[in-house]
C-alpha cells in the first residue's frame, strides 16, 4: 500500500529499503556479506566494462568470481574440503587437523552468489552494459522476494524493471494474488504434510518396510516440487502484486516424457543458467569429441549442480546420476525416436501416461540421493529394501494425514493436467462464472487454513 | 547455394529429420529435436564440413539458420 501511495520514482528505493529491512530481521550479521557481494559486484561489473585488453577483462572476471565465491566456499564447502583433506593427509600418516567451522549457512547465499556471478559474467560477454546506480544492483541481488530461495533471476530482466516506470496494473496484480494463493496452498497443505511423513519414514529407514519406503520416494519428488514450485509461485506472484514480472521456476515438471524434458521443466532460472555458463562452453571445449564430449559436458554440468546444492558425496552422486540419465537418453535419442515414429506412439495415451511414470520414478530414485539420506550407502540400502525385501507393514502416518495428502495432491495435479493437456478448459479460479470463480478462491483459502501445515512445531511434535 | 545444401544435410542428419527445409528465419525452436545438446553435435559437424572454428562468442550470439549461413561464409571466404 505504502509502495504505491509514493511518488514513483521513490518506488525503487522504498522496495530497496523494504528488501533490506526483510533480511536484515532474519540475520543482521549476514547483511553485511550481501553488502559485500553487491558492492564487489557493482565495481567488477564497472571494472569489466571500461577494461579494453581481453587479457585484462578475463583477469578481472576470474577475479570478482573468486572474491564472489569465496564466503559461499567458506560457509558451504568448508567443513567437506575440510574433511576431505584430513582423511587423505591421514591415509599418508599425516595428522593435521583443523577447525571445523559451525556457522549456519547464510539464508540466501547461494541465490544471490549465483545472480551476481550471473550478471557480471553477462556483462564480460557484453550481453549487457554495467549498471552505473548501486542502488539498481543492490536492490538487484537483496530484492525480497527472491533472495531466500530464487528463482535466480537474470540482471537483463530485473534492471530495466527496476529502472523503468513501477505502475500498478491490475490484471497483474491479480495474477500476482492468485500465484501466492497457489504457491502458499501447495507450500502449507501439500509441501509441509507430505514432509512429516517422508520425515518419519527415512528417520528411521531401517525399521520400514520396503512397501513404505517406496512410498517415501515416491512422495519426496512431490514435496520437493511442492515446497520450491510454492515459494517460487509465492515469490513471482509478491513481485507481480508490485508490478514486477520474475521469471517461472517450473513448468509443470512431472509432465515430462523423458529426463531431458523434465530438466527444461524443472528449477528452470537455475537449470538455464547453468546451461548457459558452465555446460554450452564445456560442450563447446569438447565439441571434436561429438558425443563424448556431450557427455562429459553433461556429467560436469551436473556434478557442479550437485555441489550447489549442498556439500556433501550424496549431491555429488546425485549430479553424477543425473549427468548419466541425460547421457543415455542423448545416445540412445535417435534409436528411440525412429521406434517412436515406427510404431506412431508420440500421441498415444498409454504411451505418454507410460514415459511420464518412468520419468518420475528414475527422479524419483535419484531424487532420495538430494536430501533424504546422508550417505550413499543408506541410499542403496533403501533401494535394496524397495526391490527385494517389499513386504511389511505399509507406515502411512493416520488416516487424515493421508486423506487430505491426496486430496492436496490431486488438487495439483488437476490443476496442472488441465493445463497441459486440456487447454485449461476446467479452469477455476480464471473460470468465466462468476461464481464458481469466488466458490474456488473461497474453497482454497478454506483449505489453506483448514488443514494447512503452518506450525514447524508440528514437524518436531510428529517424531515422538 | 552450396553453403544452404551442405548446410541442410547436415541438418537433417544431426536432427534426425529428413524434412528440414532451411531458410533464414529458421531458430531452434521450429526443430523439436535441436535443442542445447544436438546444437552442438551440429556445431562440430559444420565445422568439419566446412574446415572452419567457430568461437564460443560467435556461437552464442547466433539468433537463427541465416545469422549462421553468413558467419559460415564470411569464414569460408577468409580461408579461400
Amino acid at each position: 500500500m505504502i509502495y504505491y501511495l509514493l511518488p514513483e520514482k521513490y518506488r525503487r528505493w522504498f522496495l530497496l529499503l523494504a528488501s533490506y529491512y526483510f533480511y536484515i530481521n532474519l540475520k543482521p550479521v549476514y547483511a553485511v556479506l550481501l553488502v559485500a557481494a553487491t558492492l564487489v559486484t557493482y565495481f567488477f561489473a564497472i571494472l569489466i566494462d571500461k577494461a579494453k585488453a581481453d587479457r585484462s577483462r578475463k583477469l578481472l572476471l576470474i577475479l570478482d568470481i573468486v572474491i564472489t565465491l569465496l564466503p559461499l566456499f567458506f560457509f558451504k564447502y568448508y567443513n567437506f574440503v575440510n574433511t576431505g583433506i584430513y582423511n587423505l593427509l591421514d591415509v599418508a600418516g599425516i595428522r593435521w587437523p583443523l577447525p571445523d567451522i559451525s556457522f549456519i549457512l547464510p539464508i540466501g547465499i547461494s541465490f544471490y552468489t549465483f545472480m551476481a556471478l550471473g550478471y557480471v559474467i553477462d556483462v564480460y560477454n557484453k550481453e549487457i552494459e554495467s549498471e552505473k546506480n548501486p542502488g539498481i544492483v543492490a536492490l538487484f541481488l537483496s530484492f525480497f522476494p527472491i533472495v531466500l530461495s530464487g528463482p535466480i533471476e537474470r540482471a537483463s530482466n530485473m534492471f530495466s524493471q527496476f529502472k523503468g516506470r513501477l505502475q500498478f496494473d491490475y490484471n497483474k496484480a491479480v495474477k500476482g494474488l492468485q500465484f501466492m494463493l497457489w504457491g502458499y496452498f501447495m507450500k502449507l497443505v501439500v509441501a509441509n504434510r507430505i514432509a512429516i511423513l517422508v520425515h518419519i519414514i527415512f528417520m528411521e529407514a531401517d525399521l520400514r518396510s520396503g512397501s513404505s519406503l517406496l512410498l517415501g520416494v515416491v512422495l519426496y519428488p512431490i514435496q520437493v516440487y511442492a515446497d520450491l514450485g510454492g515459494y517460487s509461485l509465492i515469490a513471482i506472484g509478491a513481485a507481480a502484486v508490485m508490478g514486477i514480472d520474475v521469471m517461472q521456476n517450473f513448468n509443470r515438471p512431472f509432465f515430462a516424457t523423458s529426463m531431458s524434458q523434465f530438466w527444461r521443466r524443472w528449477h528452470i532460472s537455475l537449470i538455464s543458467r547453468l546451461t548457459d555458463y558452465i555446460y554450452t562452453p564445456l560442450s563447446f571445449t569438447f565439441r571434436k569429441l561429438a558425443m563424448a564430449g556431450t557427455v562429459i559436458a553433461l556429467l560436469l554440468t551436473f556434478l557442479i549442480s550437485g555441489l550447489w546444492h549442498g556439500a556433501a558425496l550424496t549431491f555429488i552422486f546425485w549430479g553424477l546420476l543425473q549427468g548419466s540419465f541425460l547421457s543415455i537418453e542423448a545416445i540412445t535419442y535417435k534409436q528411440r525416436r525412429s521406434l517412436i515414429k515406427k510404431y506412431e506412439l508420440a500421441k498415444k495415451r498409454w504411451f505418454i501416461a507410460l514415459s511420464c511414470a518412468l520419468t518420475y520414478l528414475l527422479f524419483a530414485f535419484s531424487e532420495l540421493f538430494c536430501g533424504p539420506v546422508d550417505s550413499i550407502q543408506k541410499g542403496m540400502v533403501i533401494i535394496k529394501k524397495i526391490f527385494w525385501n517389499f513386504r511389511g507393514p505399509l507406515y502411512y502416518g493416520n488416516f487424515s494425514t493421508i486423506a487430505f495428502m491426496i486430496l492436496g495432491i490431486f488438487l495439483i495435479f488437476f490443476a496442472e493436467w488441465q493445463m497441459e493437456h486440456n487447454q485449461g478448459r476446467f479452469s477455476l479460479l480464471n473460470n468465466k462464472n462468476w461464481l464458481v470463480r469466488k466458490f474456488s478462491y473461497a474453497f482454497l483459502i478454506i483449505i489453506i487454513l483448514l488443514i494447512g501445515v503452518f506450525d514447524g512445531g508440528q514437524f518436531i511434535y510428529f517424531q515422538f | 547455394m552450396e553453403t544452404l545444401e551442405k548446410l541442410t544435410t547436415i541438418f537433417r542428419n544431426v536432427f534426425d529429420d529428413e524434412t528440414i527445409v532451411l531458410n533464414d528465419q529458421l531458430t531452434a525452436n521450429d526443430i523439436g529435436s535441436w535443442d542445447s545438446l544436438s546444437h552442438m553435435l551440429m556445431i562440430n559437424e559444420v565445422e568439419h564440413a566446412f574446415s572452419i572454428k567457430f568461437s564460443l562468442r560467435e556461437i552464442n550470439k547466433l539468433k537463427n539458420v541465416g545469422a549462421l549461413i553468413r558467419l559460415i561464409e564470411s569464414k569460408s571466404i577468409l580461408i579461400n
